[in-house]
């Protein structure tokens, strides 16, 4: 198992009343499987966790991405900064 | 010697004489600065007014993508000499300056517009950075148009 930690931003923090979640997870769980657990899990992310950008270890990260071990993951909508 | 590449994330006033002289060397002739600031009435459609944004940064992946940004300016125009990228955070109110990208070079036709214009439109992709606005409506997050694409 993979002790890991996700991050929630903007519109995610708002829905997830939170701003990190610790998780174990399968060694194995890719990011489009760590969607599909959150969007189980938390239904009010569902929406937002359809379109959302996810980042491991502050890098931007893709569904195919295996989420490697105590790896730090982030979910946020596209940016809108500056 | 190094040149100066100023990134920041901040909560205090952008200062934009500082960041000024920081990125000018003895060498240098010309700077252009871009800053943005919060808007109070929109005239382009949904027309309306804000009352204030309040911005939210994951701070060191935001550190990360400016040096990113940084990096990408010095490739394409690798004249400029120093820039300065600086977002600010928290709560701010109509017509404060909130974001600053400065380039600077020996002469402006060192490509230092250019730089400048795209390190503002390179934040706006990939420095995870969200600003919320608040209104007549109340508050919501402002969601980017931009999805990155693997390798950015």
């Amino acid at each position: 198992m993979n002790k890991i930690k996700v991050l929630f931003f903007a519109t995610l923090r708002q829905r997830a009343g939170m701003k990190a979640l610790e998780l174990d997870v399968p060694d194995d769980l890719d990011v489009q499987g760590l969607r599909s657990q959150l969007s189980r899990d938390y239904p009010e992310l569902r929406e937002s966790l359809k379109t959302v950008v996810v980042a491991i270890n502050r890098e931007f990260a893709f569904d195919e991405a295996v989420i490697p071990a105590n790896g730090e993951v982030a979910l946020f909508p596209p940016v809108s900064g500056g | 010697m190094s040149l100066p590449t100023i990134l920041s994330i901040t909560e205090a006033e952008i200062d934009l004489n500082d960041l000024l002289a920081r990125i000018t060397l003895p060498t240098t002739g010309a700077a252009a600065i871009f800053t943005g600031m919060v808007r109070e009435v929109t005239s382009r459609e949904p027309a309306h007014e804000t009352l204030f944004l309040e911005y939210e940064a994951y701070k060191p992946m935001a550190e990360a993508k400016m040096q990113q940004v940084a990096d990408e300016i010095r490739k394409r125009w690798p004249v400029v000499e120093g820039i300065a990228i600086v977002q600010r955070v928290g709560r701010l109110e109509p017509q404060t300056p909130t974001v600053l990208i400065a380039c600077s070079a020996a002469h402006r036709e060192d490509g230092v517009f250019d730089a400048a214009r795209y390190g503002i439109d390179r934040l706006k992709e990939i420095v995870p950075v969200w600003k919320k606005e608040a209104g007549a409506g109340g508050e919501w997050w402002v969601e980017g148009a931009y999805v990155p694409k693997p390798g950015e």
